[in-house]
């Protein structure tokens, strides 16, 4: 069944970080002035405002542990119905611990969900040409 | 702006009728809370002569509101707002009085927030991506809601202070006793136990239906002028202390920096700019669109100490006869909802000591405080006294 659920749009400011999941693989903005990362990337370093950016890749084995999280009872957009509870949280980056990345996390009862938990990011594959990262609990 | 404290006045506050479905437009409700804050000063629509309001593409125009009260206002204004708003058109309309520019202002919120356009309910997806900072991080994962919003940062606050269900479940408890008082309350004659409250089914964890502000079809309306025009007035002017605001944090759902909310950077400046501290205050009226959103709040703006903000609620100080009676006619999470401008009416309204003699009124209350949150990054505050 065609996925039902929204699709990141890509635009002028995003697209090299949708570009690169749809190929597996996580990159970021960062800023070469502050040297901070800009995530959500941005037209210029919302620490700074230097438009000196590159882009920097993460690679495709990515770990991170829940920084914060919600449990979903209720689909609140389309495609979420058949899914709840849904958990809704941040993954803080392992080799960037100032970035938080807002993902689901699947696999994992809400029960289980807790801050500190370890995760790694997955590629689901969400349309001919999209993937989406998220995560899944690391097998202790 | 230069040293303000005392020089503006609230003059007029007034509301339309609250419920779920109005079936009347933003506009006539507006002009209903307009005019009822119009006759609670006593003054003519034609004394003022600037007209503001905020919303979210959900309402009349300041400048509709005007022409239906007869009036060719010399200024408009309206922006694009939410919490906060209240607090920071204040702050313009004492500076364009300050500046001589106007005299009188009249400041509205106007929403068919609940049979109309609804902020719980989510927006259409791909106008969300394209409207939140970030947006394509977000939607994609289902987070459409402002309860799935603020749920996130709650939920690591919680992690990081302390804070258990049970002591949102004491800021609801509080205000819902709150409106058990006020019969204009919507939820006036539903009360609310902490059995009750931990009993009900989370909507997004932490929060259930109880932690979350109502959405209703309602209008509210303020009157701001100088004090010297304020004494030309019939109402009891509630003199303008202090104020402050600020807007921080460049994407409030990517809250890398937990330490910071706008609030923690509004408390000490508002009050520096009233010239008071944290123990004169002797009311509040604390933004409260989430139970947990008063608890962040009571720790910014010190009423105790980070960590101990649970056990300050626990221990009933939010209820009348408390250290701070706060949200006094249920705040949003009972009374109604206006995005904030509904706690500004009550707490003019008990600093006025216009309940003397009920069992609602914050005895001797001479000073209290009002504050705006729209997230973590914006923040708004008032310090008011009689």
């Amino acid at each position: 069944m065609e996925y039902q659920k929204p699709i990141p749009l890509k635009n002028q400011d995003n697209s090299p970080y949708w570009d690169a999941a749809d190929r597996h693989e996580l990159t970021l903005q960062r800023c070469d002035s502050c040297h901070e990362y800009a995530h959500p990337p941005g037209p210029s370093c919302a620490k700074c405002g230097s438009t000196d950016l590159s882009w920097v890749s993460i690679g495709d084995d990515v770990k991170a542990t829940i920084y914060s999280y919600v449990v979903s009872y209720r689909p609140f957009l389309p495609g979420f119905q058949d899914e709840l509870p849904l958990i809704i949280a941040q993954a803080e980056l392992e080799k960037v611990p100032e970035v938080k990345i807002m993902c689901n996390v699947l696999e994992c009862k809400p029960e289980d969900i807790q801050i500190g938990m370890p995760v790694q990011m997955i590629w689901q594959d969400i349309a001919e040409d999209r993937a989406l990262p998220q995560w899944k609990p690391v097998d202790e | 702006m230069g040293k303000i404290t005392d020089r503006y006045a609230i003059v007029g506050v007034g509301e339309s009728e609250r419920s779920r479905n109005s079936g009347t437009t933003p506009l006539h409700m507006a002009l209903d809370a307009a005019r009822s804050a119009l006759k609670d000063s006593g003054l003519n629509a034609q004394d003022v002569d600037g007209f503001m309001s905020y919303n979210e593409n959900d309402s009349c125009t300041s400048h509709e509101l005007a022409t239906y009260l007869g009036v060719r206002p010399k200024y408009v204004k309206d922006i694009h707002g939410g919490g906060s708003s209240t607090e920071m058109l204040i702050g313009d309309a004492v500076g364009l009085i300050e500046a001589g520019i106007l005299n009188t202002v009249l400041i509205f919120r106007s929403m068919n927030g609940s049979s109309g356009q609804r902020v719980g309910r989510g927006y259409d997806p791909d106008m969300l991506q394209g409207a939140l900072p970030g947006g394509s991080y977000i939607i994609p994962y289902g987070s459409a809601s402002p309860s799935q919003w603020f749920g996130m940062f709650a939920t690591r606050h919680m992690h990081e202070t302390g804070i258990t269900k049970e002591h949102l479940g004491h800021v609801c408890t509080s205000f819902y006793e709150h409106a058990g008082r006020n019969p204009k309350a919507f939820l006036h004659a539903k009360p609310l136990t902490m059995e009750k409250y931990m009993d009900t089914p989370d909507i997004s964890y932490p929060f259930n239906i109880h932690d979350s502000c109502l959405e209703l079809d309602e209008a509210n309306a303020i009157i701001v002028t100088s004090a010297e025009r304020a004494r030309d007035c019939m109402s009891k002017p509630v003199y303008i202390m202090g104020m402050s605001a600020r807007q921080c944090h460049p994407h409030a759902h990517y809250w890398s920096d937990l330490d910071q909310v706008a609030s923690d950077f509004v408390a000490p400046k508002v009050y520096e700019s009233a010239g008071v501290k944290p123990e004169d205050i002797q009311v509040a009226s604390i933004y409260d669109c989430f139970s947990w959103v008063v608890l962040r709040q009571l720790e910014a703006y010190g009423f105790a100490p980070r960590g101990e903000v649970g056990n300050f609620v626990a221990e009933g100080n939010l209820r009348m006869g408390g250290k701070l009676p706060t949200n006094t006619a249920g705040g949003m999470l009972s009374e109604g909802y206006t995005h904030g401008m509904n706690n500004v009416l009550e707490i003019v309204r008990q600093i006025r000591h216009e309940y003397k003699g009920t069992d609602r009124q914050v005895e001797g209350c001479e000073i209290g405080i009002c504050t705006g949150w729209s997230g973590p990054d914006i923040a708004g505050a008032m310090i008011l006294r009689n």
